[in-house]
Parts: C-alpha cells; structure tokens; sequence
C-alpha cells in the first residue's frame, strides 16, 4: 500500500512540474477578466469582443508590422488574484499594455502594479469614480462611471415626467455610486428621491426590498444591477404588483436576455445603455457595428452577450490605435500615446480627457448613453 | 519530525529570492505565504483543540481594516453626536492595531461562543464573519463600504535612532512575510509546547478528564482563540499593506476555505502542516494556470485535495512523519539491512 | 399593515424553499456526521437537471421536475459510493475537505459545461400574480410552497413510518448497535446521503424557474442551508422545518423595517443570539451528535 501511496505522490507531483515555453514576433496585450466565479458570464463576454477584435485587426496586417497576441488570464472574480494576473501579465508575459478587469474592486486591486511597473492599463467596464480620481496616470476608462451617465440622463428626465424616485442598487461601488449619482442629479432637477433599498450581489430574492417599494408613493424606480438580478427584480415585481415606472442604469443589462427571462413582466422597462446592437444603423459607426454583430453571431456566441463584448472589442481597438500612435510597443509610449487617440467606437467617439488630481490625471472617456424601451417583447430606442 | 528540519526550511525560504528573479513567482508566494500564516494561526484553534473556525477569514479582515484605518486615519460619527477623528499614523502603528484588535474580537467570540462546540462552534463563527462582512460593507463612513480604501501605504520599519526602511519591493516584503510567518509559526510551537498546550490537547482528546484534573476549559479555549485571532489580524495587515487596497471583499469565504485546505491537508495538529498545505496549495494555483482552461484548474485543484486526502487522509505532514520513521527505524534495524528490502512492506 | 402582510406572505413562501433545503442537509449532518459541502452545488445540479429535462429535452415541466429530483438521488449515491465509503472512519474535517473538493468540481464542472450566463426555466403558470386583497402571491411561488410542503410530509412519512426510516433513526442513534441488530449500517449512509442529495435538487429544481439558474446560485443557499439546521438542531427534521421558516421571517422583516443592507445579517445574527441563549438548537435531542 505505501509503495503505491509513494507511487501515486510522486507522479502527482511530477505531473504538476514543467513549465510552457512560446516565442514568437508579435506585439501582447495582456487581458485580465474573470472567467471563473460570480462574474464569469460577464467576463466571457468581454474577452470573446475582444478576441474579434484582434483577428479582425490582425487580418487587416496587425499593428506596427507585426500580429497583435492576446495574453488572456482568469482572475477568478478575486481581488487577490486579479493583482496576482496583472503580476503575471507584466513580468513573465512582458505586455506593454493591459486591459481589464471588469469589476470595480478587480480593476482597483490592480491599480498599484500599474504604478509600480509603470504599464499602462485600459478600463473597459469598471464604473466607481475612484478609479480616475485617484490619481493614477496608468488608467485609462471607455465604460463611464455613473456621474456621466447620470449626466447623460439628465434631459431626459423631464420628458419622462418624473416626480419622486425610489432606488434599487446592487450592495457595491457600482450601485451605490449610481445611487449617489444619479439622486443628486435627479434633486438638482426637482425630483424628489425617496428610498434607497439595496440588495446584495449574490441576492436571488427581493421581495422584502420590494415589498417596502410598493408602499410609497414614488412614481420611478431606478434600479441598478447586473442582468441575472434584474431579471429576478422584474418577476418578483410583477409577482407582487409593484406597479410603477422602471429605469435601469449600468448599461450591461443585456435586454434581450431581459425579454427571454422575464417575458411579460419586463413590459414597459426603460434602460439606459450605452451602445444599441438592436438598431445598427442608429449607431456612430453602423459599419462596424455590422461588422462586429455578423462576426459574434458567426462564432456562435448569443446576441444578448453584444451589450457586453463590445466594450472588449472597442478596448482592443483603442489599444492597437494607441500602439500604433505610440510608434513602439513600450508602456510609456503606449501611456503617452493614449492622449492622442481618436476613434469612433461602437458607442461613440473615444477621446480620453484629464480626470483626478493634477499631474497624475487618468484618462476618461465619455460614451454614448441612450435610453431604450422594451415595448411588446421588443426592444428599441425610447419616444420621448 | 526532526529538529534541524524546520530551520533548515527556513533556510531554504529565506535563500530563494536570491535564485528567484520572476517578480509573478515572488507575488504568488507572498501572497501564498499571507495565507500561510492564517493557515498557521487557524491550526492552533483547529488541530490543537478541535474547534474548527470556519469564519477565521473575519480576523485577518478586522486586522487589515485596522490596520488600513489606523495608517489612513478615518473620521467617523458614532450614535449619540460623537465624532472620532483620527490622523493618519505610522503603518507599524496599523500592524500593532491589527493585532489588539483582531485578538480582542478572538477573545470576545472565543467567550461567547465556546458554551457551544462542534458543528455549532462552526456556525458560530460563519455567521460571525458573515456579520463583520456586512458591517464592512455597509458601514460607510467608516470603511468607505464597496467602494474600498486605496492608497494603503507601504509598510514601514524602523528604529528610533537608526532610520527607517519603507518596505516597497517585492523582496522587502517577502522578507518581512517570512519573518512574520517565522514569529507566527514559534508563538504556536512555543504554546502547544507548554503546559497551555498540554492543556489544550488534553480538552481535544477527553474534555470531561482534562476538566477533572483542573484545567479550565473555556479560559483554556478562550486563549487560544485570542491568540490565533491575533496572528490572523496579522496576516491581514500583512495582506493591507502589500496589495495597498481593501474591500469587503477580503471576508471573501472562499480564503478561509483556503486556509482550511492548507491546515487539513497539510496535517492538522502538527506544526509542520499549515507550512506544507500552504506551500503546496499557495503555489498549485500558479502552476496550474499556463496549462489549462481556467474551469480545468480549478477541476484539477479539487481533485488534487481530494486525492491527497485520500492518499494521506490525516495529511501531508504525519504520513511524512510516518514515513521517516518507519525508515529510521529500519536503518536502525541490522537483520532488516542485511537484505535490502525496498519493497513489500505493509 | 397592508405592508406587513405582504411581508409576511413572502416570508412564508421563502420558508417553504428553506426549510427543503436544511432537511436534506440535517438528514446528512446528524445521520453520518458528515458536513456536506457539496449541497450546494447539489441544489445547483437539480436546478441544471430541470433546465435540461425541461428545455433542452422539451419534457413538459411537471414531469421534468420529477426526473431531476431522481437525478439528483442518482448523483448523490454516487458521491457516497465513490467519496465518502472509502472515507468511513476518516476525521470528520477530513471528510468535510474531501465534500469541499468535490463541491468546487461541481461548480466549476457546471461552469466548464453550460458557460456562465443565466438560464431560465419557463413555468407553466400565469403572469399575472393571485391577489388576495392588498396582497399578491406568483402562482409559480404558490405551488412551490405546496410541492416543498409536500416534499416535506413525504420525507417525515419516510423517516417515522417506513423500516428503511426506522434503521435511519437508529443509525443515528448508535449505528455500533443498529449494525449489531442487523442494520446494513452501509446501506443506510448510501440512502441517507442520496435522500439529502435529492431534497436539495429538489429544492434546486422548483427555486430554479422562480429564480433564475447559474453555475454559483448554491453558494449562498448552502451557507442558508448550514444556518437553517443549526437553528433548528442537528438532525432533527421538524426543527428544519421550523428554522427554515423563522429564518425567512426574520430576513423578510428585517429587510423590510430595518435595513435591506442588513438583509442577510438578520437571519445570522438570530442564529447568534439563539445559539448563545440555547447552545443546543431551539429544538433541541437528547441524542444529539456533535
């Protein structure tokens, strides 16, 4: 028995040796999602755009001469390890330039390598405000956060009639920063905000929380949250007829998902979102948005993920735009660089602008926001 | 096992930075390493009296909050029209605070809880760590929430007199992890040691004997909850300090289940254990991943604890042990030297 | 008041699922001392079980639930056999590592299989909610609470009333003397564990089509499942039963008329002050293991 126990240890141990060796001529960027946990689905999404993008930008003859390689790693929806991927991306893979990490508390886990090393990193998704205004100089944002989005939806407010607002937020930076944001635009413009409810990120029922909303007198409820949760909002809503005016923010709703999950009882639902896969000729760039929608749908990837990818594909593309102003694959070139780029993204042009204090300042772009409507199972853009 | 071994591991730690230039490596076992001595200060509750902490998580993240807050400085409002301001302080200050701190909540759940043991002790302290998650997550003011304190400064080391050393690189910190890991790892052996040990595995074997020859159970327990809070309020601030951001995420319940692992499959109740369960599972991780699809590591993961277990079903540590001393044994032994006898034992 | 009625009717269709999910794990805990962390990717493989049986097979929804409560007792007699026989004898933390190995297989095989992105199960019920003056209940949550309370009465009825229960009872009681008596003592573990097994795929498969259905939904009813069975005491299916339900009530009103921060702290933070009042469970037996 303990010659077969020794046995067994030794070839599990050696089974776990040797290392990959791979060499080639090509420029990295470094991506680094989560693929396992709680976010997985999500950070699938992102890196299958992603991946389109690069083939597409390979196929036309790469960036600087040479084919750009994505270094994609897990960062397993864990703080800890998201550092740790950054740690590997920089030092072993040697990328110049990065992109990630979805999450709010991802990408902020990652700032400091970014600090430390000096590489650059493109924000494709996070929205907490501290993630340009704490004086990093290596982040650079195409997702906004929820005060330019609130911003955005400012005009629309009147139109929509609004009196009194409720909110109904995901426990994290990213609710909680809506809720702050967006009530103190909606006071700014009259409307009075009544309660704010929150719900914890893993959180399959809300009846409680909407229970207690059901009760007042508020004619809106904003809600903010990752599709899986909205869905589960919108039945428990229907389920205990809360009747009232619903506006989402976040722009990672996915409404087609919405529809085929929640059915009759996403009726009606506004969502602000910052990019419109269902009508490409209404966005900035209908060509490439074609493009882009042809090409997921030929991988067999499901439109509804569209909401979500394209800020993977519009990240690579702003990166290989920014290699090739940089003139070099080097990360200070490349952070340099970043100032310069210019280009319409799926949702709107891309400029970064100053962001945080002076002299470290982060990039920041502003995207488009639209609101749309699902109206009869269908989705389109709202009639104000 | 033996005495020259654990220094001699020392040895070989404290040695490998100056072989190992890959930065990625050297993060892996630091941050392997700051779970190392949670691990550590978990085998003192649960190999050494039985009680298994199933929330220890919720120490080592008091004791990075602390330690955070003490160096950040926070000001805050309290029931009742009090405000308590704090600038921010020396980092060493925040270590220090992580510590009282962390072990004071030991103490406290430690005396609460003990009238219950076993799978209740268990709950106990899950929803304990379920509850401090919470607070950190919606205590606002205090913890930021969500939205997470950054800019955590380095930590820093001095001597009045003789200068101060702000720890930034990777080997600075993997030095002071060692080192904090080297106190951890001697404060555990020096306890279970001494007659406070004896104690404690007494209560482990036979409460009701233990009890009836005088030790006092719940001071006993009590203790040793405080003082394994107290070194995994210092793996916190350890873990603050070096990743320099913080959120409720840290009570994430996938670490303590992580620190289970290492203490379980290292060896529970021994002192070598949570150091070898930690080695091997602080690192599988970075071997894992150039290899295979993110799901199949973690698929690979599972069924490496699993197998260990099966292999070693009291771990790592005692079937080395048992291992080492079958072959003293033998080699001691003429008649079984003679013939050279390899294989077939039992 | 119309408020508290809605609460309270919530509550009581929450407890239902709750208290499904602590038998299957009180059976387990009290019957083999096993701390099953694989319940909840258990739950989680009945809710995948009804997707399948119910979407991709296209079996209509009353039968799908039934296949998939069979799956589930098909794969946890497997874990038994293939896991936890060989770990007879072993410490009881070592078992539980071996359990949290095998959960995160599970989840991660779920992951590797259907991808991360949510999927939902139709149900055959109306929309529109029943109202019953200011309040309103889902149909779909209605039956729910009916098939869990019958699910309930049917595992009672099994375990008081059946010969397979009563060499359960006495396993649990002292399975030395069960196996002098005659009990094939290993039998029993294998049919305790794969009834656990199918109670939380049970649990899956109804909550799936009211929620909706991804590789991580058993993490948080696990640590639900773990609060429930202490509340109630080890082993004892009545005190499941009645912990599922009082644990509900305190998330529901705590969520409603404190803070909904707090949602889940309120249903630990009884546990807390129930287990230091009354270190034994509120229903407490005297045989109690552990």
């Amino acid at each position: 028995m303990s010659t077969f126990r020794i046995a067994s240890i030794a070839a599990l141990a050696l089974g776990l040796a040797a290392a990959p060796a791979f060499a080639a001529d090509t420029i990295k960027i470094g991506v680094n999602e989560p693929l396992t946990g709680p976010f997985a689905a999500s950070g699938a999404y992102v890196v299958n755009g992603a991946r389109i993008a690069a083939d597409e930008i390979n196929a036309k003859g790469g960036v600087l001469g040479k084919k750009i390689e994505l270094v994609i790693e897990d960062n397993k929806s864990n703080p800890t390890e998201a550092a740790a991927v950054a740690e590997k991306l920089i030092t072993s893979d040697e990328t110049p330039v990065m992109m990630g990490a979805w999450g709010s508390s991802l990408t902020l886990a990652v700032m400091p390598k970014l600090e430390e090393y000096e590489v650059p990193m493109l924000v494709e998704t996070s929205s907490s405000g501290k993630i340009t205004t704490s004086g990093n100089p290596f982040v650079f944002r195409i997702s906004p956060p929820s005060a330019l989005e609130a911003e955005a939806f400012a005009p629309m407010v009147p139109k929509l009639g609004m009196k009194k607002a409720d909110f109904l937020v995901i426990n994290n930076d990213w609710g909680r920063g809506a809720a702050a944001d967006f009530g103190k635009m909606l006071k700014a413009g009259g409307v009075e905000v009544g309660l704010v409810e929150t719900m914890d990120a893993g959180a399959q029922d809300m009846s409680a929380q909407l229970a207690k909303i059901k009760g007042t007198d508020a004619d809106t409820l904003m809600i903010t949250a990752a599709v899986d949760q909205l869905t589960l909002v919108f039945k428990q809503m229907a389920a205990m007829g809360v009747k009232k005016r619903v506006v989402t923010t976040g722009g990672s709703q996915n409404p087609d998902q919405i529809v085929a999950q929640a059915g009759a009882a996403a009726e009606k639902t506004l969502h602000l979102t910052t990019f419109l896969p269902w009508d490409p000729a209404k966005t900035p760039d209908p060509k490439a948005t074609e493009y882009f929608l042809a090409e997921w749908k030929k991988r067999g990837h499901p439109f509804a993920g569209a909401t979500e990818s394209f800020r993977g594909y519009d990240g690579i593309r702003t990166i290989a735009a920014a290699i090739e102003k940089a003139g070099a694959a080097e990360p200070k070139a490349i952070q340099k660089a970043f100032w310069e780029v210019k280009l319409t993204g799926l949702n709107g042009p891309i400029a970064f602008a100053k962001s945080g204090p002076e002299g470290k300042e982060s990039g920041q772009s502003k995207p488009g926001v639209y609101l749309i409507e699902i109206a009869d199972g269908q989705i389109g853009e709202a009639k104000l | 096992m033996t005495r020259w071994l654990p220094p001699l591991v020392l040895v070989v730690l404290a040695l490998l930075p100056l072989g190992l230039k890959d930065p990625y490596l050297l993060n892996a076992l630091i941050a392997g390493g700051i779970f190392t001595i949670g691990a550590i200060s978990l085998n003192l509750l649960l190999g050494y009296t039985g009680q298994l902490s199933l929330g220890h998580i919720a120490f080592f993240g008091i004791g990075a909050y602390a330690s955070a807050l003490t160096a950040l400085g926070f000001d805050v409002g309290l029931p009742g029209g009090l405000r308590i301001v704090h600038e921010g302080a020396h980092p060493f200050f925040g270590f220090l605070a992580a510590i009282v701190l962390s072990g004071a909540c030991g103490y406290v759940v430690g005396r609460l809880s003990f009238r219950v043991r076993g799978a209740y002790f268990v709950i106990v302290t899950i929803c304990f760590a379920e509850v401090v998650r919470l607070v950190a997550l919606n205590w606002v003011e205090l913890t930021q929430g969500p939205l997470a304190l950054t800019s955590i400064p380095f930590m820093k080391l001095g001597l009045p007199g003789v200068g101060e050393l702000t720890l930034r690189t990777k080997v600075q910190n993997y030095y002071l992890m060692l080192g904090v890991a080297t106190l951890a790892y001697l404060a555990v052996a020096r306890l279970v040691h001494s007659r406070f040990g004896r104690a404690m595995r007494g209560l482990k074997e036979n409460e009701q004997l233990a009890m009836s020859v005088g030790v006092d159970a719940t001071k006993t327990l009590t203790i040793a909850a405080a003082v394994s809070a107290a070194i995994a309020g210092a793996a916190g601030s350890l873990y603050a300090h070096y990743f320099r951001i913080i959120d409720p995420d840290v009570f994430l319940f996938a670490y303590t289940v992580t620190m289970v692992i290492m203490v379980v499959s290292g060896g529970k109740g021994t002192l070598a254990g949570p150091v070898i369960g930690g080695l091997i599972f602080g690192t599988l991780p970075v071997v894992l991943r150039p290899h295979m699809a993110p799901e199949a590591q973690w698929i690979v993961y599972g069924a490496v604890l699993i197998l260990i277990l099966f292999l070693m079903p009291r771990g790592i540590a005692p079937f080395l042990d048992d291992l080492f001393r079958r072959w003293t044994v033998r080699a001691k032994a003429p008649a079984a030297a003679a013939k050279p006898q390899l294989e077939g034992q039992p | 008041m119309d408020q508290f009625l809605q609460h309270l009717v919530n509550a009581m269709v929450l407890g239902g699922a709750y208290a499904l999910l602590g038998i299957g794990l009180t059976l387990i805990f009290g019957i083999m001392n096993v701390v099953n962390f694989t319940h909840g990717a258990l739950y989680t493989f009945g809710a995948y079980a009804m997707y399948i049986a119910a979407v991709s097979l296209g079996l209509n929804f009353f039968v799908a639930l039934p296949v998939a409560i069979v799956a589930g007792l098909a794969l946890g007699a497997l874990i038994e056999l293939v896991l936890l026989r060989p770990m007879r004898g072993a410490d009881i933390d070592t078992t539980m590592l071996v359990m949290i190995g095998a959960g995160i297989i599970l989840q991660s095989g779920t992951l590797w299989t259907f991808g991360g992105v949510a999927k939902s199960v139709p149900a055959p019920f109306p929309d529109a909610p029943l109202e019953l003056g200011p309040v309103s209940i889902s149909w779909l949550r209605l039956f729910v609470l009916l098939a869990a309370a019958t699910l309930i009465a049917c595992a009672y009825a099994m375990i008081n009333g059946t010969r397979l229960g009563r060499a359960m009872r006495a396993t649990f009681q002292d399975a030395d003397t069960a196996a002098l008596m005659g009990v094939n003592v290993k039998l029993i573990y294998t049919a305790t564990f794969a009834l656990g097994s199918s109670l939380a795929a049970a649990a899956g498969a109804l909550l799936g089509p009211v929620y909706v259905i991804f590789p991580q939904m058993g993490d948080l009813a696990a640590v639900k499942a773990f609060a429930i069975v202490i509340l109630g005491g080890l082993g004892s299916i009545s005190g499941a039963t009645i912990g599922g339900f009082i644990l509900a009530l305190a998330e529901e009103f705590g969520a409603g008329y404190i803070s909904s921060g707090y949602r889940d702290a309120m249903g630990f933070l009884i546990i807390l002050a129930v287990l230091l009042a009354k270190p034994t469970g509120l229903f407490a037996r005297a045989e109690r293991v552990g």
